[in-house]
Parts: C-alpha cells; structure tokens; sequence
C-alpha cells in the first residue's frame, strides 16, 4: 500500500523579502515574502521513520534550515501563499538531480520511492488589500508551471 | 628534474573553475589532475598530496549549493577523503568547493548560505589573517585581497556563541575586513585543527598574476597575485614534508 508525506524546508535565516523584488512592477502596499521548497514522497514497503530519515539526510541542512513534516503550512501568520511547481512531464531538473541521487543509492534506504514531487512556496505577509492575482501572473509560467493559492 | 607534487581536482556537473585552478596548482609547481566524480574511486587518492574541490554550480546548486555534490562525494568515495586527511593529506574547497567540504563534516559544524543582500556577490575583497598555523596563507601579508563570486556566502553556524568560538580557537583563518556578506563574524575561511583542511569563499585562481588585479596601477608584486602566493604557500608546506609528498593510501 503506498503511503505519502510532505516535508517543508524553512531557512532560518533567511530574512523576509521585499515582495517587489518577485513582480515585474513596484507595489504599492507593503509586503514581504518567505520562500520555502515542499517535498511529498509517495512510498511502499517502509515504514515514515526510514523516510524521514532519508529525507533529512538529503534535502536539509541542519545548520541553517528546519523541516516541518506534514501537509500544513510550515509558517504562520502569513495572507496567502503561491505554491508552484513543474508540470507533470516538464523537466524538472531538481527533482531529477535528487531522484539520480535516490537510484545511485546502493541499498534501498528501508522504504521504496514510488512517488517525487517538488513544489515551491512563496509566503505573502503584510498589507491585508494584497491579491495573489498579480502575484500568479508575473511568477508562474503557465508553459511550465502549475499552481494553486492557499489562503490562511 | 623536479619531482612536481600531485594534486586532484575532483569535478562534478557545473563545476566551472577546474580549469583555472588547474593552471594555477601547475604554476607553483603542482602536477594536477583533474578527476570528474562520475569515475572517481578511492584510488584515485593514491600518491596525491592536494585534493582540491573547486569553484563553480555542482549539481546546479540544487537543494542547497554544495549538498548533491557532498552526497555523491560519499556515494563515490565513502570515507576516502577522511582518510585521506588522516594519513596527512591536504584538502582545499574553493567557493562551491568549500560549501561541499562543510557538508562533508571535514571543517567545523557551519553551513554557506545566500549573502544577507539576496543576490549574487561578485567583487574584491579585503581578508585578514588570523593565527599563523594555515599552511595556505603563511606567505601572505596580514590583509590581502582576493575576488569572490557566489549568492550562497554567507558563512553561519546553529549559534553565534559558536561563531565566536571558531575565531577565539583560529579555526576561522581568514575574515572579511568588510562584512560584505553577513558571515558570522565575517568568517571567510575556516580550517581544520590540522589546518591542512581549509575552505574558503574567495577565489586565489583567479588573481594568479598581477595583471589580474582590476587596478592596473596596483603595486603588491611586480609579477604575481596574491593567489600565487595562497597556491605556493601550500606547495611549499608539502615539499618541506617529503613523508607527505606522495601519500599512499
């Protein structure tokens, strides 16, 4: 039965972001933006231990980054969050550097990977008029990109 | 003829600075190979004084600049490089070189992430000495200046109480004159307690020769940059140790 889990990877000390610094034009209300990676793995044959562990072994740097475990958001306080990825089929060259990493292994790491996906998610803080639309139309693609907006 | 000590350059995808670093390991009178990690094994160490990991974008920097290329370090070489050290090897990480060389626990527990500006950082810099047990710095003044080119430089560790404790005990070999970057106390390299193991964001390949410095009025050396002296300065350590010059495995 394959099971599934998604880790968030926060850095600890990156500060907030000028949200201008993402769109093509200046804002004129103010904001500012945390960007995390989310990883969801879809497995068989192991038990969350073995990919936890292997999921902290490659993907988190211990010094200066922290992993939440689990669907929800990883922060809080935030107006809304862009989550955005490659689309199914694009070449998504992390995902592959990380998936060659996994196939190179030279024992299975107690679990079978079945399933890999890497999303990108742009937290928006400030100003409560803010709206994702333009936030959606300057940072997706929609060549390449799919994505949702979450609200808090 | 002078035997000419060897040095390995371990290349991964998107190391980019091999190619200098080379020429100038052959200048001060090294005998370089460079070694793409795809085929590299523990045999490759043989006989070899200097491992260097050099400059560059390993892996596209992806996950973290340096973390692919530090798995893949211990996919294919397991321990090697520890040994290595251990028998009296010397190991350089430059740049990208140094951000994978923190991930593969051979320098204290700190970790290279993006500059406090956000962006890319590509400038000279003025680093000044600390201690004196760095065989890669002994024939260098007490500030000198080298160029740096990276967005993932910014050098911290879990605690500042930690930072401090790698300049009180000369871990930190070199800093930053100006914080460009927001190191933790402006670190710019870090070695080991042997000191044989150094990493460092600046670049000395690529101020090899005077002409290489952007003021051409500069008057440091008639001939060479500071790089000539940070590469000679180690070649010099490891001649003056013949038991080392050539460590076998």
């Amino acid at each position: 039965m394959t099971a599934t889990a998604t880790y968030e990877i926060v850095d600890r000390y990156k500060e907030p972001g000028d949200c201008s610094a993402l769109l093509y034009a200046p804002l004129d209300l103010t904001l500012t933006y945390r960007a995390t990676r989310r990883y969801t793995v879809a497995w068989t044959g192991g038990e969350q231990v073995a990919v936890d562990a292997f999921m902290r072994a490659t993907l988190l740097d211990g010094v200066s980054q922290e992993m939440h475990i689990g669907e929800d958001a990883a922060l809080s306080g935030y107006l809304f969050a862009l989550d955005y990825g490659m689309k199914p089929g694009a070449l998504d060259l992390e995902k592959e550097a990380v998936l060659a990493y996994y196939r190179g292994l030279a024992e299975e790491p107690g679990f079978h990977l079945e399933q890999f996906t890497l999303r990108h998610r742009i937290y928006i803080f400030g100003d409560a008029a803010a709206q994702p639309e333009r936030f959606v139309r300057d940072i997706c693609n929609p060549a390449i990109h799919t994505w949702n907006v979450i609200h808090a | 003829m002078e035997e000419r000590p060897n040095a390995l350059l371990l290349k991964f995808p998107g190391t980019n600075c091999d190619g200098e670093t080379a020429r100038a390991l052959e200048t001060v009178g090294f005998a370089p190979r460079v070694v793409p990690i795809s085929t590299a094994t523990p045999d490759d160490l043989d006989g070899v004084s200097l491992v260097v990991l050099s400059g560059g974008f390993s892996y596209g920097d992806y996950v973290m600049a340096g973390r692919l290329a530090q798995l893949v370090t211990r996919q294919k070489l397991g321990d090697a490089l520890r040994r290595f050290r251990d028998r009296g090897g010397y190991l350089l990480g430059i740049c990208n070189g140094f951000q994978i060389l923190t991930k593969l626990d051979l320098l204290p527990h700190t970790s290279l992430v993006d500059t406090i500006s956000g962006r890319f950082q590509c400038t000279w810099v003025k680093l000044a000495k600390h201690g004196d047990r760095s065989p890669y710095l002994k024939l260098l003044p007490e500030e000198f200046e080298l160029p740096i080119a990276n967005a993932e430089g910014r050098l911290v560790t879990e605690t500042s109480e930690q930072a401090k404790a790698l300049v009180e005990q000369e871990f930190a070999a070199l800093t930053y004159v100006d914080n460009v970057n927001g190191s933790f106390e402006a670190i710019a390299a870090l070695q080991d307690e042997t000191g044989r193991v150094l990493g460092l964001m600046p670049h000395p390949e690529r101020f090899l020769y005077r002409r290489h410095h952007y003021d051409p009025d500069w008057n440091g050396d008639a001939e060479w940059g500071w790089g000539y002296y940070f590469f000679r300065s180690v070649y010099e350590a490891i001649v003056n140790e013949p038991a080392l010059a050539g460590a076998e495995a």
